[in-house]
């Protein structure tokens, strides 16, 4: 019984990924820059989570995409992020963080934690950027100056940068305790950590679909 | 109930610490270098607000000198033009009346008088609005105008000197000087209690250079920077760029001011 219920919550995570995405394509005319750049990690997220979906029902090994998606999330993230803090933080600082990672992941990937493995190391390097950039960005919005000489649409891409900030705060804390769960819990435990990670999953998503529904629409953001 | 088997805090927590420590550093060195360009920011914000602000005055002084001109212009040749035919009438009126009624001629002369008067008020008023001789004969030659008619009652004394072969300067330039100079003229006839004054305009590429001495009381402490002509002054070294140094001289006494203006000839 359990394990149906968390089966239907794994399953049911996908929904608000897939409805955000849906509803970044049809609004992506309307959104600001910003929003436009954000867009394509959403993009990237519903169609990989469809995808490791489909490979779930078919009992195919998923973990390549995940490998994929973390490298080409972190690229989308990096541009969403450099846009935002443009002209206050020097975008090199960003592509550079991005290049690395890239790098690292690449290595990790050939060498360390093969494709059809758990990317853990490359999961938690990406949560650790993610979140220095985030609680940065937290900063960055509080600031008198950005608020006055920036366009951007601070109450939107808050929810964004939140959304943000707690799935990856959350991940990382999976990630690292992660070798412990697989080899110290029953499974039953262990596919509630998923449950865990899937209800964050689904936070952050409802927040970027927060943060598109209260878009400024006379703001570039 | 499930347990951490042979879990070993010190090899479980010491990696979440640094962590923590990697996100904490992190952290703090996006938010230095946001800092850092943040003063850079204000500071380019600073110096655009300045640079505004002068364009602001340097057009709010050309619209009004293009208005004086203007006012100038008119004066001169149209009243200025029909007051001399009327001047020219009365003569011919007095010529004509000779002989007869005697109160007539005298009330023609006193009109033509009167016409003359207005004439060289008129001459005056549009003179102190534009200097004629600025455009064709410079700054040095309608300061040499403008002080001989000062000179000669003999109460102050003013010298002018400058080297020769300067520079035909752009005329706003020009007529920037020639106003500052006029207000520190003004100040010291109307103020410092001075019987000399001296004036020495020199150009050392690419500055023009005036120095400017009385021998007077010089000025009242904190006087600097009140008054509306004082605060001309600044605006006017201001817009052309210029540096203003002003204020009374120690040893001999008396008022000091020297003002550099770069010419972009």
């Amino acid at each position: 019984m359990a394990m149906n219920f968390s089966k239907i919550i794994i399953i049911s995570s996908h929904l608000p990924i897939l409805l955000t995405a849906l509803y970044a394509a049809f609004s992506y005319k309307t959104l600001g820059h910003h929003l436009k750049v954000f867009s394509w990690f959403i993009f990237l997220s519903g169609v990989t989570q469809l995808m490791s979906l489909l490979f779930w029902f078919k009992s195919k090994n998923n973990m390549p995409i995940l490998h994929f998606y973390t490298a080409a999330g972190f690229i989308c993230l990096a541009w969403f992020y450099g846009t935002v803090l443009n002209n206050f933080i020097n975008a090199k600082i960003i592509w550079s963080m991005a290049i690395l990672f890239l790098l690292f992941t690449t290595i990790n990937t050939l060498f360390i934690q093969n494709v059809f493995t758990f990317n853990s190391n490359a999961l938690a390097v990406e949560s650790i950027q993610i979140v220095i950039l985030a609680l940065f960005t937290f900063i960055f919005f509080l600031n008198n100056i950005v608020k006055e000489s920036s366009k951007l649409d601070i109450k939107s891409l808050n929810w964004i940068n939140s959304g943000l900030f707690i799935y990856y705060a959350s991940v990382l804390l999976i990630v690292y305790f992660g070798a412990t769960i697989t080899q110290s819990f029953s499974k039953t435990l262990n596919r509630y950590t998923w449950m865990f990670h899937s209800f964050f999953s689904v936070v952050m998503y409802t927040c970027f679909f927060i943060s598109l529904w209260k878009r400024s629409k006379t703001l570039t953001s | 109930m499930e347990t951490i088997k042979n879990a070993d805090f010190i090899n479980a927590l010491l990696p979440l610490a640094i962590i923590i420590f990697i996100i904490a550093i992190g952290v703090v060195l996006l938010n230095q270098h946001f800092q850092k360009n943040l003063s850079l920011q204000k500071l380019e914000q600073k110096v655009l607000k300045s640079n505004y602000q002068n364009e602001l005055l340097r057009s709010s002084i050309h619209v009004q000198e293009e208005e004086r001109k203007r006012i100038a212009h008119d004066i001169h040749d149209e009243l200025g033009a029909v007051l001399s035919i009327i001047r020219m009438h009365l003569l011919m009126l007095e010529q004509q009346s000779t002989g007869n009624a005697a109160h007539l001629l005298a009330g023609l002369q006193n009109v033509r008088q009167l016409s003359e008067t207005v004439l060289a008020s008129i001459r005056s008023i549009s003179h102190q609005l534009m200097p004629p001789q600025l455009e064709t004969f410079g700054l040095i030659k309608t300061l040499e105008s403008v002080i001989e008619p000062i000179n000669q009652p003999g109460n102050i004394y003013i010298r002018l000197t400058s080297l020769p072969g300067m520079p035909d300067l752009p005329w706003l330039t020009s007529l920037d000087l020639y106003r500052i100079i006029m207000e520190l003229i003004n100040n010291t006839i109307k103020h410092a209690r001075a019987s000399e004054v001296h004036i020495d305009i020199t150009y050392t590429e690419p500055y023009i250079v005036c120095t400017y001495t009385d021998n007077g009381i010089g000025l009242p402490e904190n006087a600097i920077n009140k008054g509306l002509g004082h605060k001309s002054i600044e605006g006017r070294v201001s817009v052309l760029e210029g540096t203003l140094e002003w204020g009374n001289q120690k040893e001999a006494g008396g008022f000091y001011a020297i003002i550099q203006i770069p010419v972009g000839l």
